[in-house]
């Protein structure tokens, strides 16, 4: 197995060169990948914000942002710059340590699952042995802070969209969790980095995708309403709520919703990349091209080649069906709460059931193909 | 258990049928986004109008006899004329004229019906003001010609869909003497 790039190993090692005990070099590496990861995911948002609106624009068959920057570029950034400096406003009636710490809640654990987005064999926070059950379980907390903000905003709709964004949340995690466990299934482990790994090898041929077609459908449809979604915006239903559980809210703590909204987007994207599309994994297997040419797997040219290919293809993967997800917004209307609910409880998630039995059926029935 | 099979395979297929119509949907809209964008970035590009377009009426004071015919027509009786009758020529002399156009509809009924041909549209359509009384336009206001859209350098013109030439799409970058599609009221007068 190629080990490929070790970025935390070499920095640690030059560092204890320079004569610093190992425990010190460790503690100046840690925030490194922290501060990295935070400032790549609101970048991430950035871009994501500005795909959402030039894409928009495109659908509709009108240009978009076009004189902040060039092709309009730092239109996010000027959004996020404006939010920045508006006013923070407190209703009068609502409870001001809940509403204050709603958006903390929801802005939190979103950014905590960055942890174990893998871009690479070795680029990544930190590798858990518990992987994807971390961000089912960090994405559960989610729903409690958009109620947290919806019940202090003392406000109907505010109320009626923090309920809807729980019951949306509770019931669309159940496929979800079941799709993700059919993958892990395959792979025999809960580990980002093992599942990416168990896709390697063959290609384009060797992702989840082709293995596990309808939980791909079921992960995505799940994602997209765990993210609240165009289909399945029912929270924010402008039409009906005004702006849902955001109603109330102005300023930072507004930008941390739409922050979080937005990384929630990129972050379900690039798990999507990693469960079903092959992770870090570049269509053609990389070491056969290396073989072939006759290029040493530990040659250091090699390395930072292949682990900017892996970064590289996790981003197009992501941003690829981030493309589909803003797409999707202009061709699907909302769906009623009852349909939600319905399409959640007694469509996907007896699919997700079925495909996950018939995984393990084919788990057992042919363990080469299906990771035995 | 025939019946329940059944219901099943019902229910499959109107999933897959749903399947087929979003991805159907999808397609439209992936195939609008190849399409021109059809923005006039309004400051800098304007529109070339149409030649019936109805904007702010133009007025010429000498052609006007007074006959306030274009009051009895408009819908509102809108146009003020302050005329006197001169003893020594025995014709009515007008003193003022005026058009509230935060009132008029620009129906064109006036310029439709007026003997002299004093009265006529122009192609003007900003008239935004901050203060509504400056809408009420006299006689000198009135005679008033606007700028035209092709003589500003400030502005780029674009054409109207139907004054582009034929299977021409696109305004921008069009040379000015291109001919639009269909024949003109000149060629069909020389067919006759």
């Amino acid at each position: 197995m190629n080990p490929g790039i070790d970025l935390q190993g070499t920095f640690i090692k030059s560092l204890m060169d320079l004569g610093l005990p190992p425990g010190t070099a460790k503690a100046i590496w840690m925030p490194l990948p922290m501060i990295l990861m935070l400032i790549g995911a609101t970048v991430g948002v950035l871009v994501c914000v500005w795909l959402e609106r030039k894409i928009s624009a495109a659908a509709q068959q009108r240009i978009g942002p076009e004189y902040i920057g060039p092709l309009g570029l730092l239109a996010p950034v000027a959004d996020g710059l404006k939010l920045v400096f508006k006013e923070d406003i407190v209703p009068a009636q609502a409870d001001p340590w809940l509403f204050t710490i709603g958006p903390i809640i929801v802005v939190v654990p979103v950014f905590l699952s960055y942890v174990i987005v893998p871009f690479g064999q070795n680029i990544l926070i930190s590798n858990i042995g518990t992987g994807v059950f971390l961000w089912i379980a960090l994405s559960s907390i989610q729903p409690i802070g958009l109620l947290m903000a919806g019940y202090a905003s003392n406000n109907k709709y505010s109320l009626l969209g923090g309920l809807r964004a729980a019951a949306q949340s509770i019931s669309y995690e159940i496929p979800l969790a079941l799709s993700v466990l059919a993958i892990v299934l395959m792979s025999n482990s809960l580990s980002t980095v093992d599942i990416v790994n168990q896709q390697s090898g063959y290609g384009i041929l060797g992702w989840n995708v082709w293995r596990q077609p309808v939980g791909f459908i079921i992960f995505w449809i799940s994602a997209l309403a765990e993210c609240e979604r165009l289909p399945f915006d029912l929270p924010e239903a402008e039409e009906e709520l005004v702006a849902g559980y955001q109603t109330e809210y102005s300023g930072m703590k507004f930008a941390l919703f739409y922050l979080s909204s937005y990384v929630n987007l990129v972050l379900s994207a690039l798990l999507v990349s990693v469960l079903y599309l092959g992770g870090w994994d570049f269509p053609i297997s990389l070491n056969l091209i290396a073989s072939w040419v006759g290029v040493s797997e530990t040659n250091p040219v090699l390395q930072i080649i292949d682990a900017s290919l892996g970064i590289t293809m996790t981003l197009l993967k992501a941003y690829f069906l981030v493309f589909l997800a803003i797409l999707l917004r202009w061709t699907v209307p909302r769906v009623r709460i009852d349909q939600l609910l319905d399409l959640g409880w007694k469509f996907l998630l007896p699919i997700a059931l079925v495909n996950l039995l018939l995984t393990a059926a084919l788990k057992l029935a042919f363990p080469v193909a299906f990771g035995g | 258990m025939l019946k329940f099979l059944k219901q099943v395979g019902d229910y499959a297929k109107e999933t897959v049928q749903a399947a087929r119509y979003i991805g159907q949907g999808l397609s439209v809209t992936f195939d609008h986004m190849q399409r021109r964008p059809i923005t006039v970035q309004y400051p800098y590009e304007k529109l070339i109008l149409g030649e019936r377009f109805r904007g702010r009426i133009h007025f010429e004071f000498d052609k006007c006899i007074a006959c306030e015919v274009c009051v009895r027509v408009c819908p509102i009786n809108l146009p003020v004329v302050d005329w006197e009758y001169d003893k020594a020529s025995k014709k009515k002399k007008l003193n003022h004229y005026s058009i509230d156009f935060g009132v008029c509809i620009f129906c064109g009924n006036c310029v439709e019906y007026c003997p002299t041909n004093c009265l006529s549209m122009t192609e003007e359509y900003e008239l935004s003001t901050y203060d509504r009384h400056e809408l009420n336009y006299d006689s000198v206001a009135l005679g008033r010609l606007p700028y035209k859209v092709t003589d500003d350098p400030m502005v780029t013109p674009l054409r109207e869909l139907v004054y582009l030439p034929k299977g021409v799409m696109e305004p921008h970058g069009l040379p000015v003497d291109a001919p639009r599609a269909g024949a003109r009221p000149e060629d069909l007068v020389e067919k006759s």
